[in-house]
């Protein structure tokens, strides 16, 4: 117990200030070739026509793949944990999102590489794009997902559900119903380093990647499927990664730079451009989310309905993954016994989204602490108060039924009270983490606590 | 075109119109520069030229012959003797990813140098403007660069070897 509350030096800290941590960039191969994508200029388009062959002729130009050349090309990233696949690794057959990768380029240098996109001959039938995931369900929207406008597979559902507690009876009880629409956006990560993979063919076979990503192990998976190679043939080397919040998890660029590695028989290097960085590379997704309250007069939350619509670009990557977070996240840090949860993960003509400090937390999160505040001020009692009040306490359960054994919210809002000086009244101040008791358990709250010692209500949280 | 780089004298061979950091990196491997946005926007690539700081991505060949060009390499001798700035990052958490690192500390050095005093946090905000950090570490780098200015870097501490030992 050496370590916990030592202030330990950076293991990395000298070389970031000495300039000696080396970056995927500043690994120096012999006879590294550069590369460049030819991306889709359209939002949604059929590829009518595709010649590489002229490109292919230029001096200095050492390999193109398209999607021709991928042994798997269509891997969904969460295929391990059930999700099918979807989105190609190059385009193949039509474009569904501006900057869609369809062909890649190996070159001597940058300049022949931009020579040969150029060079490719390519023919679109542009198609008509949806943008505003509030349309997407409405007749007549534009299609162009093989699921249709939203990712299916949520077992039996279209959309991720959450159901507790009996929520028309909340509803019925309520002294009032409080509704507010939220509707976070999309943000760029904008690491400062951008999107950079370099692969060297090594003379055993294997390829040695050198990668940004920020998930090593699960990089080399990706890479491995759609080369529908064996793991032990991939060495990667990362770990100095120069910033990624959430948009190095997707393994962007290690792929198609193995693949033209492979063909080329030579080192090859991609780094994208920061004008690539901003328009290509993934985002945080823009959500939708309604919420409805059903609240008593004195500030307990009875109920709540909850619509999110969260915007996956044109495929499902990581979405539906970051939608059950969501879902599980929906009450925030508070105790609300009957809930009705509908999640949709929508498709449209975007960039495909994803991870970012606090996947799927952070905007049900914002949107669940902006509708407390808009409680209290409906219902003219004090924010800090109704936030104590329906705090998270020893024993409640969580929208999916998980017991709470170290809930950090009543500490946490007093904290915050006091540093900004917030005066509460005397029986808010005593309140602690533990288990409901008197007042604060009443009985619409009885039946969702879970008993002393059990960590998950498989089936309880009825009427109360 | 020569160029002094950290001392040493290299005779280069690129195009008039090639960029400053495009010759360190490429031509002479001097990697401490990082190409962040090659818009002259995020301040990753700044190196002195002739003692200030510049952004190396918009600078042509052309316009830095015959000057003297220092870059992160050419401050202090690590590992033992880091310039004040660099010891205050390290000892001060202020560097997180590490790849702004270079330009925070080519750009607060300058500022260092031509106080040659303490600073106030107005003058480190105002030197370190054009630098972004993606990772939102500025509080940690104005307060490192501050204790800089005024001898204030704190020690080295034990070096990983020594504190993974320690806690085993």
């Amino acid at each position: 117990m050496k370590a916990v509350g030592a202030r330990l030096p950076r293991y990395d800290g000298v070389a970031h200030v000495t300039g000696r941590s080396v970056y995927v960039d500043d690994v120096r191969v012999p006879g590294t070739l550069a590369a460049k994508a030819l991306r889709s200029p359209h939002h949604h388009a059929a590829v009518a026509r595709l010649d590489t062959r002229k490109a292919e002729q230029l001096p200095g130009v050492r390999s193109i793949v398209t999607h021709k050349d991928v042994p798997k090309n269509v891997y969904g990233h969460l295929e391990a944990l059930g999700i099918p696949a979807d989105e190609p690794l190059l385009a193949q057959g039509d474009v569904r999102y501006r900057g869609q990768p369809i062909a890649a380029v190996a070159a001597e240098d940058e300049d022949t590489a931009l020579q040969a996109l150029d060079a490719i001959e390519i023919e679109y039938e542009e198609r008509p794009a949806l943008f505003d995931i509030r349309k997407a369900l409405d007749p007549g929207a534009p299609t162009f997902h093989q699921w249709g406008p939203v990712y299916p597979h949520f077992g039996p559902h279209n959309h991720r559900r959450v159901r507790k507690g009996d929520i028309e009876w909340a509803f019925d009880k309520a002294d009032a119903i409080v509704s507010g629409v939220y509707r976070p956006q999309a943000i760029e990560h904008c690491p400062l380093e951008t999107q950079v993979a370099l692969v060297v063919p090594e003379p055993d076979g294997r390829l040695t990647i050198y990668s940004c990503t920020q998930a090593m192990y699960f990089s080399l998976g990706v890479v491995a499927a759609h080369l529908e190679l064996p793991l032990n043939r991939l060495k990667f080397v990362g770990g100095t990664v120069g910033g990624g919040f959430g948009g190095k998890v997707d393994t962007a660029s290690e792929t198609i730079c193995a693949l033209m590695a492979r063909k080329a028989r030579r080192p090859v290097k991609w780094r994208w451009t920061r004008e690539e960085e901003f328009l290509v590379s993934s985002t945080r997704a823009p959500w939708h989310v309604e919420i409805d309250d059903a609240v008593t007069a004195d500030g307990w939350i009875l109920g709540r309905r909850t619509l999110t619509l969260h915007d996956s670009g044109a495929y499902a990557r990581f979405s539906p993954y970051g939608l059950t977070k969501h879902a599980f996240h929906h009450t925030g840090a508070y105790t609300i016994p009957n809930l009705r949860f509908d999640g949709f993960v929508v498709f449209t003509n975007r960039v495909p989204t994803t991870a970012m400090r606090g996947f799927g937390v952070t905007s049900v999160s914002l949107a669940v602490e902006l509708h407390m505040t808009r409680l209290a001020e409906v219902l003219g009692i004090s924010p800090w108060e109704l936030r104590l009040k329906n705090a998270n306490r020893i024993g409640d359960t969580t929208a999916n039924m998980v017991a709470m054994q170290d809930p950090s919210t009543v500490p946490v809002t007093l904290a915050a009270a006091e540093r900004v000086g917030e005066t509460l009244a005397p029986e808010y101040l005593a309140m602690t983490p533990d288990r409901r008791t008197g007042e604060l358990l009443p009985e619409h709250l009885v039946a969702q606590q879970a008993p002393e010692g059990v960590h998950v209500l498989l089936n309880g949280g009825g009427p109360g | 075109v020569e160029l002094n780089v950290n001392g040493v004298t290299h005779a280069t061979a690129s195009p008039p119109l090639t960029s400053l950091l495009r010759v360190l990196r490429e031509e002479l491997s001097v990697l401490s520069p990082k190409v962040g946005c090659q818009q002259g926007a995020c301040g990753t690539c700044t190196v002195l030229v002739d003692g200030e700081p510049r952004r190396s991505c918009l600078l042509p060949m052309a316009a830095v012959e015959g000057a003297e060009i220092t870059t992160l390499e050419g401050l202090g001798s690590p590992p033992d003797d880091l310039a004040p700035v660099q010891a205050a990052f390290h000892s001060g958490y202020a560097a997180q990813c590490g790849f702004c690192t270079s330009g925070m500390l080519i750009a607060a050095h300058a500022l260092i140098e031509h106080s040659g005093g303490p600073v106030t946090r107005e003058d480190v905000i105002e030197a370190l403007a054009g630098h972004i950090c993606r990772c939102t570490g500025y509080v940690k780098i104005v307060d490192a660069v501050i204790a800089a200015s005024r001898g204030e870097a704190a020690a080295l501490e034990a070096s990983p070897g020594e504190t993974e030992e320690a806690l085993v």
